[in-house]
């Protein structure tokens, strides 16, 4: 009993949340991604592909920055970051091309960038770094904010809480909540959120009322792109610094099935991201329990992937996506 | 001689259905092609090298040949395994789970079989790891079947959890002892005896120059032979047709579309198991976590490029086979990163999906073949 109160004690802390919060944002910011690009009709699988060149993109251009352009590190990044968005936006266009012009087969069209994804960046590591598996590591965004103010007694118990739960981020990571608040309100209170939303749920009446079907897909896959881009800015430029192939280890399908739990809303696919990062900070830190908790460590790494499938399985029957989805638009 | 008008629309119809099934895959993987040497040439290679290169290694000589055979065995398996499912309107996209599980199952069963003679081993151990790779997609069959969930998305959660899953085993419960008897240092299982592995051609024909294809291979050709059979000639096959083609009208026609699903999907988690299980009976003898070079995607471009069709899916294995075995040497010769082999598949794959591309070049190609008739 008190191994277990240890544990408690040592395990709940500012930083669990804090670390929580850190997790969810690149999956916060896919889901949203695939939120708007659902919404409008087009499934995108691709997501894992996109974070994944848009990370590597990021990092490359970070790296070369200094060199090219004679600024700092920091701005560097910050140059690396709008790289990574642009790199979303193109790569996000090859599906939007196949899928809504070709009307190709959108699951496939997306397979297609996820494996492209991976071989160009391991092809790209080695062109440019001459050598496999990671780049150098480019200066990561230090937090928004930095306060030296520091309170004592039972004030400052409070503040620690607060400032290690709320404060201590980087930008990227405020600007997720942002994005998630922003889509939701455009979603659902602005003409262009009611034409997305007509364009998933029946193109045909969209189309009869002079909406184009094609420019409104074409805007939400390329958004999606643009977020998935941030994401990926986000697990390079903001957490790890340097890339390393297949480093999105899947976080592309479990923001999915986030969008689909947050039930195709963007406050929701952020809520919804928000539990699957709790959950891997809470198996991260238990993790430095195994003398105690006798299980083995890849117990501990399954648990994000069983949730995904546990959440899918518990709500999947309860939550209606749009009822056009995955059907390309042929115009009579 | 002259055609009637009737005659020439017949034949520019099976033109068209000829030229949809051939042409259609030959071009995207051309496409393909050019496109990847447009990208090594961009960013400062040589591709008439890298081609040549990559051709010497999977074709250059008998033991390169072996080579291109052996990756293509398991591409087999892992072709046909999603082929089957798009049959049935089902991607299973963690066919890679399935085969980590086929491959665990069968690096357990080969020590637990030892004493019994190879002729009860090798069948036990590829029924073996056929279930354990069917047992791997129930769960996402039964969750496609009864609540919808995504099997994109539940079969790769599945995948993950193989992959960490047989890393715990080999690093645990199924550790190889180290050659002092000591604890192992390296995640992998015991090698298994003889009588539990799959013998090389070249030890059954002695004609053969020294290679590593096995005799995989064969039961991987027997058992396209046998999809193809069972989805044109069986009730199981019909159904799932069925299903795939139009899940409303099956239902409304009297087949249960929930049963169909679960049925088809662990048949194709069967057949992506028996990847796993030749990989360790026929090349490695062993398990390790290393020993699949992403066969369950290389399937996904297998199973496209031979348009889901079972007899068609050993040229397109054999294909990206030798795209597999070619790399090395042109890593080595040629100086072009071996991930060039993944993009043109992703390329092929891409390429393949979108046809619209493909069927312009071809309809461009029948304007001036009818202009001259």
């Amino acid at each position: 009993m008190s191994s277990f109160l240890n544990i408690l004690t040592t395990v709940v802390q500012p930083d669990l949340f804090a670390s929580a919060v850190r997790i969810a944002t690149p999956l916060a910011l896919a889901a949203i991604g695939g939120t708007i690009c659902e919404r409008s009709g087009v499934v995108n699988i691709a997501l894992e592909g996109l974070m994944l060149i848009s990370a590597f993109c990021g990092t490359a251009v970070a790296l070369a920055a200094p060199g090219l352009f004679h600024v700092g590190p920091i701005t560097a990044t910050w140059i690396g970051v709008c790289a990574a968005v642009v790199a979303g936006v193109i790569a996000s266009s090859l599906h939007a091309f196949a899928s809504i012009t070709l009307r190709a087969d959108q699951v496939v069209s997306g397979t297609a960038i996820n494996i492209l994804a991976l071989g160009l960046t391991g092809y790209m590591i080695q062109v440019l770094y001459h050598r496999t598996g990671t780049t150098d590591a480019a200066q990561i965004l230090p937090p928004l904010f930095a306060f030296k103010v520091h309170p004592t007694g039972g004030l400052g118990v409070v503040w620690d809480w607060f400032s290690g739960v709320f404060l201590g981020h980087s930008p990227l990571v405020y600007a997720a909540v942002i994005i998630a608040i922003v889509a939701q309100w455009a979603l659902y209170r602005t003409r262009w959120g009611l034409r997305l939303r007509a364009l998933g749920e029946h193109p045909r009446a969209a189309d009869t009322v002079g909406i184009s079907v094609i420019r409104g897909r074409y805007m939400a896959v390329l958004m999606s792109g643009a977020l998935a881009g941030l994401a990926g800015a986000n697990l390079t430029l903001e957490q790890v610094g340097s890339f390393s192939e297949n480093m999105t280890s899947g976080r592309g399908f479990i923001a999915l099935a986030a969008n689909i739990f947050g039930r195709w809303t963007p406050v929701g696919s952020y809520l919804a991201s928000l539990l699957f990062g709790f959950a891997e900070s809470l198996e991260i830190r238990l993790q430095a329990f195994s003398n105690i908790i006798k299980v083995p460590p890849q117990f501990f790494l399954m648990l994000p992937y069983i949730l995904t499938v546990v959440v899918l399985a518990g709500f999947m029957g309860r939550a209606i996506g749009p009822a056009a989805i995955g059907k390309p638009y042929e115009k009579d | 001689m002259s055609a009637t008008p009737e005659e020439i629309a017949v034949k520019r119809q099976r033109w068209m259905t000829v030229a949809r099934q051939v042409a259609t895959p030959l071009i995207s993987v051309l496409l393909a092609m050019i496109t990847g040497s447009l990208i090594v040439l961009v960013t400062g290679g040589d591709p008439v090298a890298a081609f040549a290169a990559l051709w010497d290694g999977a074709f250059g000589t008998p033991y390169q040949i072996g080579e291109t055979v052996m990756r293509a065995t398991p591409l087999i398996f892992t072709g046909l395994a999603i082929a089957y499912g798009f049959r049935a309107g089902l991607f299973n996209i963690g066919a890679e789970g399935q085969l980590f599980m086929g491959g665990l199952a069968v690096a357990w069963l080969g020590i637990a079989l030892a004493p019994l003679p190879w002729f009860l081993t090798v069948p036990l151990m590829l029924i073996g790891g056929a279930l354990a790779g069917a047992a791997w997609a129930f769960i996402p069959a039964l969750l496609k079947a009864k609540v919808g969930a995504h099997e994109v998305i539940t079969t790769m959660m599945f995948s993950w959890i193989a992959r960490y899953f047989v890393s715990y085993m080999l690093d645990g419960p199924m550790k190889a002892p180290g050659p002092d008897g000591q604890p192992g240092t390296i995640p992998v299982s015991q090698m298994l005896p003889p009588q539990s592995t799959l013998v090389k051609f070249n030890q059954v024909f002695k004609f053969i120059p020294t290679n590593n294809a096995h005799l995989g291979f064969l039961i991987a050709v027997v058992l396209a032979v046998v999809v193809w059979l069972v989805l044109r000639y069986t009730t199981i096959g019909y159904e799932a047709r069925a299903v795939g083609f139009n899940p409303f009208a099956s239902e409304t026609g009297g087949i249960s579309v929930a049963r169909t699903t679960v049925i088809s999907l662990c048949i194709s988690g069967a057949l992506a198991g028996l990847a796993g299980v030749t990989e360790v009976m026929g090349v490695h003898h062993r398990m390790s976590d290393q020993f699949s070079a992403g066969f369950g995607f290389t399937g996904i471009a297998v199973a496209l490029l031979a348009k889901n069709n079972p007899l068609a899916v050993i040229p397109a294995a054999i294909l990206f086979g030798a795209l597999s075995a070619g790399a090395g040497l042109m890593q080595l010769n040629a100086n072009v990163p071996d991930k060039l082999v993944d993009i043109i598949q992703a390329l092929v794959i891409f390429f393949v999906a979108a046809e619209t591309v493909v069927t312009w070049f071809v309809k461009r190609r029948m304007k001036e073949v009818t202009k001259h008739v």
